[in-house]
């Protein structure tokens, strides 16, 4: 028994290392092919030849493909992920940078999307081709379907320059920048922490109409999960029992079917985390919001390889561990996987 | 089912933002500029390319000189009170203000600028092209640049030009940028000559200093106070990087934002009838132009090429894609420049075009390509002349595409014909205009000088290879004139790879209580006069 959890846990980490090393070369690949070109980011268009192969020199982009990915790999082994060609920083402090905006906004939308999501899906599943149930339909389609950009757009016109209800791009109002000393990153933490409630005011009102745009997309992605999870329970011949056996409808609903969906919730949740970390790209341009979207886009716009290596590699770890977390949740809340 | 309504109630309120009204004004003594960043890749005035990051380094830094922002071909005296040309037009030789400081207290001298000046060519980055072009190199720099005693700067130049076009490089920022050497190599590190330092940090003696820079998200600039000139009444300038036009037009209208540097002519357009709002346009460096290459056999024919010249709608183009973006113009030299000629006032006739094709062998037209950047305002440029070429007859496919795959293919010599902006012009001197458009001095494959748009065209005229070296060289001002309205003429006359439609102008928009904005051309504006009228 012992000997093949070994060996499980064996398989599970290679599975991890091949699938590390394949995202790796496929984006090395793609990077390769994409009509980017560094050294000209870098020399800007009127520089002359003699120029271009200095820098392409340095850079090492004179050596066979090959070779530079070798050399990139070796560089990674011994925990060196480069510097940026377009920040002069290490990637890593770069990212560090970048993360917590990311982190910030992403975290306040999933607590916006799941905090409705879930209690709409189990409402329409319950209310099922009732009005309730079509009005959540409609509601969640629309979010699923409309231009994220675009209701960002939308969003900014109505809320920040007709009814002056929150602020504009960016994570703060400009006279506010440096006042709360940056700590950990996080803006809202930071600003509570140097006491700053003026800041810190300000820092929400920036970060609300961002949030809960992404919010309500992750909201109608998680609200449909919710639902026909639920509806598949509701389904079931114990919620029949249940009810037959004179359990009130709410303590079969809650105690009964959504203690059984509750895995699976918890994996689409983190599943839609993840995806907000990486894919908050379109809201963070619209917003001017200064985090891991932007800074992933901006590096491939100028081939800044070294950046967007790292980007690939963290955006493929976070998809790998949530779902090692979701795989070691669903043993620990279904004994029948174990 | 209570409990269940009650849940999700209780979950949207606790998702409903408290909001308050948000403040929209900025502090009256700091000034907050929005333009897209996207382009800042480091500070160090060396290495720098592009138009926003002179916008920025313009107020930290300074040059011997400074350009003149109404007077474009006017060279002010900066950290230099006054300099002299030798008789033989062969040095010219720069006495130093006294008691100008650096931003960390160390006094400028004829030194640092010898410094600065050598590691720029040492360096032989973007900003090193030009005095490349004049013959300056890093094999020559120890011998062009000396300062015999702390006040004084003499430049010895390598070959024979107009002293003038020096004493206008040096007023560019980047090339002319006055560096700290003390403090520069206090950080260097592996030989960089403080390169790596300066991607972030600055050594200047300008109005501000680099408070710090974060890539794609902000500048901030703060007084500085060791500055020998006028104080700036502005304490911190925020530059925030903004890159949709849309968002800059929504903070500018609200106040958020004092000044918006890079907006689409849709926004610009739709400020114009808001009183809060001023619109002001300069003019910039450059052209718009359509380009051929003569590689390819059917624009190897001087007909075919007078035939496209009349297949461009000028009135239109300018009137309907490029307002805020250019101004009408079909000459190589920008207007106000050394002896910039008037328009010839070519203008869009299908017939003669046709006429011309059928001369040259084409009275049924042809078929070709058409490429161009896929932002604004190219795409709109290349269907515009997409649509007036096929009135004569010629079918052109555009392909866009990112600067890499568009200045790319004509880097590689591989297009046929190309919508572009370009053609110098930061220097304010008529041979920048040419050099960059019309000059070749070799028109092999392997040359790669890929900075000649000349070159990029497969474009080589002896002949006006030389007028322009003549021109430059010419010491009497009125003789200077006549040369260059003579290279205008003959431009025109032989019909080269590069017609301009429209020469490029910039257009900033900023809050009317904004005073003291004087733009200046190139994106070079000192923000340290401005003052608000709050």
């Amino acid at each position: 028994m012992t000997h093949e959890r070994v060996y499980a846990g064996i398989r599970q980490g290679a599975t991890i290392l091949v699938t590390l090393f394949g995202l790796l070369v496929l984006t090395f690949c793609i990077g390769r092919l994409m009509p980017v070109d560094p050294v000209r980011a870098i020399i800007g268009e009127e520089a002359d030849a003699a120029t271009y192969r200095m820098v392409a020199e340095r850079l090492g982009m004179d050596r066979p493909v090959y070779e530079q990915f070798l050399r990139y790999l070796g560089d990674i082994l011994t925990g060196n992920f480069g510097v940026s060609i377009r920040t002069g920083q290490s990637v890593i402090n770069d990212i560090a940078h970048v993360m917590p905006a990311t982190i910030e906004l992403a975290t306040f939308a999933i607590i916006c999307g799941a905090g409705l999501g879930i209690p709409l899906g189990i409402l329409a599943a319950v209310r099922r081709n009732r009005l309730t149930d079509h009005v959540i339909r409609v509601v969640t389609l629309l979010g699923h379907s409309m231009p994220i950009f675009w209701i960002g757009m939308i969003g900014l016109i109505v809320f920040y320059a007709t009814l002056g209800l929150v602020g504009g791009g960016g994570r703060m109002s400009d006279y506010n920048i440096g006042l709360a000393p940056e700590t950990t990153g996080f803006l809202l933490i930071d600003a509570a922490l140097a006491g700053d409630w003026e800041v810190f005011h300000d820092a929400v009102n920036h970060l609300v109409l961002p949030a809960s745009i992404l919010g309500y997309s992750s909201m109608a992605y998680i609200t449909r999960m919710t639902r026909s999870f639920m509806l598949d329970q509701l389904n079931q011949e114990y919620v029949v029992t249940a009810r037959v056996k004179g359990l009130s409808n709410s303590r079969t609903i809650w105690y009964h079917a959504f203690a059984n969906i509750r895995v699976q919730l918890v994996t689409i949740v983190a599943l839609a985390y993840g995806s907000l970390l990486e894919g908050a790209v379109l809201i963070e341009t619209v917003f001017s919001w200064p985090g891991f979207g932007q800074y992933m886009t901006n590096n491939m716009l100028v081939g800044d390889m070294n950046a967007v290596m790292t980007c690939v590699l963290i955006v493929g770890i976070i998809f790998i561990c949530l779902n090692l977390l979701s795989d070691v949740l669903y043993k620990v809340f279904d004994p029948r996987t174990r | 089912m209570n409990v269940l309504t009650k849940a999700v109630a209780a979950a949207m309120l606790g998702t409903i933002p408290f909001a308050t009204l948000a403040l929209a004004e900025t502090p009256p003594n700091q000034l907050v500029v929005g333009f897209s960043m996207s382009n800042i890749l480091t500070l160090d005035p060396a290495a720098i390319t592009g138009k926003e990051t002179v916008q920025v380094l313009a107020n930290i830094y300074e040059g011997l000189v400074s350009l003149d922002p109404v007077n474009r071909s006017q060279a002010n005296p900066q950290l230099a009170e006054s300099w002299a040309i030798s008789e033989d037009s062969k040095s010219i030789t720069f006495k130093m203000r006294s008691g100008a400081k650096f931003a960390s207290g160390n006094p400028v001298t004829a030194e640092d600028v010898v410094w600065s000046f050598k590691r720029l060519m040492k360096l032989n980055l973007a900003q090193a092209s030009f005095l490349k072009t004049h013959g300056f190199s890093a094999a020559n720099a120890d011998a062009s640049f000396a300062a015999p005693d702390p006040s004084t700067v003499v430049i010895t130049l390598p070959k024979k030009v107009d002293p003038q076009i020096i004493v206008l490089t040096l007023g560019i920022v980047g090339p002319g940028s006055v560096l700290d050497s003390k403090t520069v190599m206090a950080n260097e590190a592996n030989g960089d000559m403080g390169g790596a330092w300066l991607t972030t940090h600055s050594a200047g003696s300008g109005p501000f200093v680099l408070q710090e820079w974060k890539s794609n998200e902000r500048v901030l600039l703060s007084r500085n106070d060791n500055h020998w000139g006028k104080e700036a009444a502005m304490r911190r300038i925020i530059m925030r990087h903004l890159p949709e036009s849309q968002s800059q037009r929504l903070m500018l209208e609200k106040g958020d934002i004092d000044v918006a540097f890079s907006m689409s002519a849709a926004d610009l357009t739709a400020l114009q009838s808001n009183k809060d709002v001023v619109v002001q346009t300069i003019g910039g460096s450059g052209f718009y132009y359509l380009a051929v290459s003569m590689k390819d056999e059917k624009f190897n024919k001087p007909k075919v090429r007078e035939a496209l010249r009349y297949l461009i709608d000028y009135e239109g183009l300018n009137a309907t894609v490029l307002p805020f973006f250019g101004k009408p113009h079909d000459r190589p030299i920008q207007t106000g420049l050394l002896g910039a000629l008037p328009d010839a006032g070519y203008k869009l006739n299908v017939e003669k075009a046709k006429a011309l094709l059928a001369e040259a062998g084409y009275p049924e037209g042809f078929s070709t390509t058409l490429r161009a950047l896929s932002d604004a305002p190219f795409l709109n440029l290349a269907t515009a002349i997409q649509a007036s070429l096929a009135q004569g007859g010629i079918k052109a496919e555009v392909i866009t595409g990112s600067g890499d795959q568009i200045y790319g293919a004509m880097r590689e010599r591989k297009f046929e014909l190309l919508v572009g902006r370009g053609g110098g012009g930061q220097l304010p001197h008529p041979d920048s205009n040419l050099r960059a458009i019309a000059y070749n001095p070799n028109n092999a494959d392997d040359a790669k000088l890929t900075n000649f748009q000349g070159w990029r065209t497969s474009f080589y005229d002896e002949k006006l290879n030389k007028m322009i070296d003549d021109a430059l060289i010419e010491t009497d001002t009125k003789r200077q004139v006549t040369r260059y309205g003579e290279i205008q003429t003959y431009y025109a006359d032989m019909v080269p790879s590069i017609q301009p439609f429209s020469e490029v102008v910039d257009s900033v928009a900023s809050r009317a209580d904004v005073k003291g904005l004087a733009l200046n051309p190139s994106w070079s504006t000192d923000l340290s006069t401005i003052t608000k009228a709050r």
